[in-house]
């Protein structure tokens, strides 16, 4: 058998154990081999030939890949790419769960993609700089077509073309390695110079193969421009708006000041605690494993809920989804929306 | 008994979800932080209670089975690595905090709390959790107390076992010990309590620990010096103490690591210097701004400075404090195995010290980098090599030998903080002599009378 994890990144580990406070697993089980070292010391194992391959599917399938455990770690170990080396080797075959492949089923192709948002009022095309494409993902072009028409508003000069696919991300995540970064080369080509992103997921994947010079993420973009805000009111008093990180937009791009620097000048900023902690949408870990999703959810609602927030703005359409839904479950009234739509309600507001 | 028979007479003794022996969990407890040591358990026990505790190791006693106990599994010494098999105690979900006494200034825990858990919890009270282990952030008080782990702080404030005040442990036969208590002062009986510290899970499994809190300091202030060499740092901190001062850190680097930080964390650190001195002091305003003046002039004029910076800020502050956090990690990237030793001199040897470390490395052509706590003479000598040459592996493992020895001739010590584990075992009868052997085994069989717990390890 080949060796399924490139040796170098293995050898990186020192096993020192700061991961396991970070990482939302160990937090629920107080099992090492839930834990990123945990993890490491099992794919050593295989590596090594001590285990069989399957023995790692079930933390293959457990963790959330939310990547808690890189700004943690002192000996800079790039568990991001292990962890997809992990899945591209387990989810072979029977184990590849029946819902990602239809998901890539789904945006397999860029037809298939545009199909999948035929009818959602996204922003409308159109030709601007040459050197700044809008990315409108696939499942974010569906689910929130806001958001695109928000940015599109928020950046007159940014070039929107229809003829892009999706970025490769939920492939390299899912298992499909080599297809993912196949895809963000072909997504690379459609939009040529900046890729202007509101999804700090595919601006990780997009930036881990394009390059982190060919990527900016909204906030990150926006907050360059030095756009002066008035803050949103409600019954006439600044609304109060809390955050939630994208996982790999601050533990991959370290992109986390940013978002709240413009959260600031937009109302009554309130720091939701654990804030980087990941809520458990995690990609495709919310359809894969609900009932571990919901158990890392779950404190996150509760904390949400005691805020008392009118707004809670979101950089990723994984996260805005899981928590929305999460909180109408609850009955928390706090609306989640992107960060962008915040951020064109109060432009809008001034003009 | 086989693997799988120890499995199920455990679960039918303990709650199902507490016992695992698939293949997978049982990698992933063969190994703890010390490179180079790797044993696989037969069975993981999960306990929740003292009573389960108590099942397991009475059935570890009837059996004879190794039990070995393991909070984060963060020492450097292989101390939870069970390299006989046997029964690996997870206590990381016995963790809760059952008392803060903001008024006696203590905290009775269960094991498996952080050490980071504990100092935030109490910080809510005005009070702090002194000893401050480099894996603070992951180890849990029950390991703390097992290693009678440092940290920064040892000079001013000490170590783990001047903290500790009472102990509820699992002894070898299954009974439960409960020694020390609320109290500073209670002198009856001999002091259980600190030989169980740093015990190491040889005498018992801790199951509940009361420790003594401080009052949480004002404010704290640092400043980095530089040197020619580690030898004037050294004088530089003598005079420093002469004056009568008494430093909440004093923190070196030596040259290696000084470049090894700087290629890596790019702070403006002083390339050419010999030594990197951080000092600091804490307390409240009126003590601390005063104490840190006079330091700094006692250290700018001492023979050998090269220049002396005060942090201007808390930012300034943490990023000296990060250069020295980062020693170990930077010096780590230089190769794919790092052996990070933890040896103590008496503090006006430690410059004779690391100058014979430093020599070590050139009769062997090894990377050798030091750092440590200047004030109390425990330095941290740090072997990078490549694990894929055994030649390399080879010479490391000798110099080691010969740091060890260097540390003995000096009236020091084979481990100030990390503990003896299986690491540094060969090296402790030429240490402690063959009277001190002869007693810590009878102690050993005292406690565990069929060598159960922790077995190959102290007392054996």
């Amino acid at each position: 058998m080949t060796q399924p994890f490139t040796q170098s990144k293995l050898d990186r580990c020192i096993s020192c154990g700061y991961c396991l406070p970070a990482c939302p697993t160990y937090q629920l089980t107080g099992a090492e081999e839930s834990s990123p070292r945990g993890r490491i010391t099992l794919m050593r194992a295989v590596q090594d030939a001590r285990l069989p391959l399957e023995s790692l599917l079930p933390e293959s399938n457990f963790c959330l890949g939310c990547r808690a455990c890189e700004p943690v770690c002192p000996a800079g170990v790039e568990y991001g790419v292990l962890l997809e080396e992990m899945r591209d080797a387990t989810w072979k075959g029977k184990n590849k769960p029946l819902i990602v492949r239809a998901l890539f089923l789904a945006v397999g192709s860029t037809l298939r993609v545009r199909a999948l948002a035929l009818l959602s009022p996204i922003a409308r095309k159109r030709k601007a700089r040459t050197d700044l494409h809008l990315m409108l993902g696939c499942f974010e072009r569906r689910l929130f077509p806001r958001v695109s028409r928000a940015v599109a508003q928020i950046e007159p000069t940014c070039s929107i073309s229809k003829d892009q696919g999706c970025c490769g991300a939920l492939h390299a995540h899912n298992g499909a390695l080599e297809k993912g970064k196949a895809m963000a080369k072909a997504l690379g080509e459609q939009l040529p110079g900046t890729i202007l992103t509101t999804a700090g997921g595919c601006a990780a994947h997009l930036s881990s193969v394009l390059g982190r010079d060919r990527v900016k993420e909204f906030s990150e973009w926006f907050t360059l421009n030095n756009q002066q805000l008035t803050p949103l009111t409600k019954n006439g008093r600044p609304v109060r708006i809390g955050f939630q990180d994208s996982c790999h937009l601050r533990n991959g791009m370290s992109v986390f000041n940013e978002p709240r620097t413009i959260l600031k000048s937009l109302g009554e900023y309130i720091e939701v605690p654990d804030a980087a902690a990941c809520c458990g949408a995690a990609g495709t870990y919310a359809l894969l494993q609900p009932k571990n999703s919901r158990k890392v959810v779950s404190k996150k609602v509760q904390d949400i809920a005691a805020l008392n927030l009118d707004y809670l703005a979101t950089v990723n359409p994984g996260c805005t989804r899981q928590l929305q839904s999460e909180l109408r479950r609850a009955g928390v009234k706090t609306k989640v929306v992107h960060l962008a739509e915040l951020v064109e309600r109060a432009l809008s507001a001034n003009s | 008994m086989a693997a799988q028979g120890i499995a199920e007479q455990l679960t039918a003794l303990l709650r199902a979800d507490l016992v695992k022996s698939d293949l997978t969990s049982l990698e992933a407890y063969s190994r703890d932080a010390t490179p180079l040591f790797r044993g696989v358990p037969d069975v993981i026990v999960s306990p929740r209670s003292t009573a389960d505790v108590v099942k397991v190791v009475k059935f570890a006693n009837e059996t004879n089975t190794p039990i070995i106990a393991r909070g984060a599994g963060s020492n450097l010494s292989g101390a939870t690595v069970p390299l006989q098999g046997g029964i690996v105690l997870a206590m990381a979900n016995m963790k809760s905090v059952l008392e803060v006494s903001k008024s006696e200034m203590i905290a009775v825990v269960q094991p498996g709390v952080t050490n980071i858990d504990l100092d935030e919890l109490v910080a809510k009270e005005g009070l702090r959790f002194i000893p401050d282990p480099g894996s603070r952030n992951v180890s849990t008080i029950g390991g703390n107390a097992a290693t009678s782990a440092g940290g920064l702080r040892g000079l001013k404030y000490g170590t783990t076992k001047n903290y500790v005040l009472g102990l509820e442990a699992v002894i070898g036969t299954g009974e439960i010990l409960r020694t020390g208590g609320r109290l500073v002062k209670d002198v009856a009986g001999y002091d259980i309590t600190r030989l169980l510290v740093g015990s190491e899970g040889t005498l018992g499994i801790f199951t509940e620990i009361t420790v003594a809190l401080a009052p949480r300091p004002q404010l704290s202030k640092y400043g980095v010096a530089y040197f020619d060499s580690l030898a004037s740092a050294a004088q530089a901190v003598d005079q420093v103490m002469l004056a009568g001062l008494l430093p909440a850190t004093l923190e070196f680097l030596d040259n290696t690591c000084i470049v090894a930080v700087e290629d890596f964390a790019h702070l403006g650190l002083d390339k050419e210097a010999g030594a990197l001195l951080l000092f600091g002091d804490d307390g409240d305003e009126a003590s601390v701004t005063p104490a840190l003046t006079r330091m700094a002039e006692i250290i700018k004029s001492a023979s050998g400075c090269r220049g002396l910076t005060l942090a201007a800020d808390v930012a300034a502050a943490d990023a000296l404090l990060y250069a020295r956090r980062c020693s170990l990690p930077a010096l780590a990237r230089l190769g794919s195995l790092s052996i990070l030793e933890d040896i103590a001199v008496p503090r006006p040897k430690m410059a004779e010290a690391v100058r014979k470390i430093e020599e070590i490395a050139q009769c062997y052509n090894l990377r050798i980098g030091t750092f440590g706590h200047a004030g109390d003479g425990n330095l941290h000598p740090t072997i990078v090599v490549d694990k894929d040459i055994p030649e390399e592996v080879r010479k490391a493992e000798l110099a080691l030998r010969e740091i060890f020895q260097i540390a003995i001739d000096l009236g020091g010590t084979i481990t100030g903080e990390h503990g003896v584990g299986s690491a540094k075992l060969p090296f402790l009868e030429p240490l402690l002599g063959p009277v001190n052997m002869q007693l810590q085994r009878n102690i050993k069989k005292v406690f565990d009378p069929k060598g159960i717990l922790n077995p190959g390890r102290l007392g054996s």
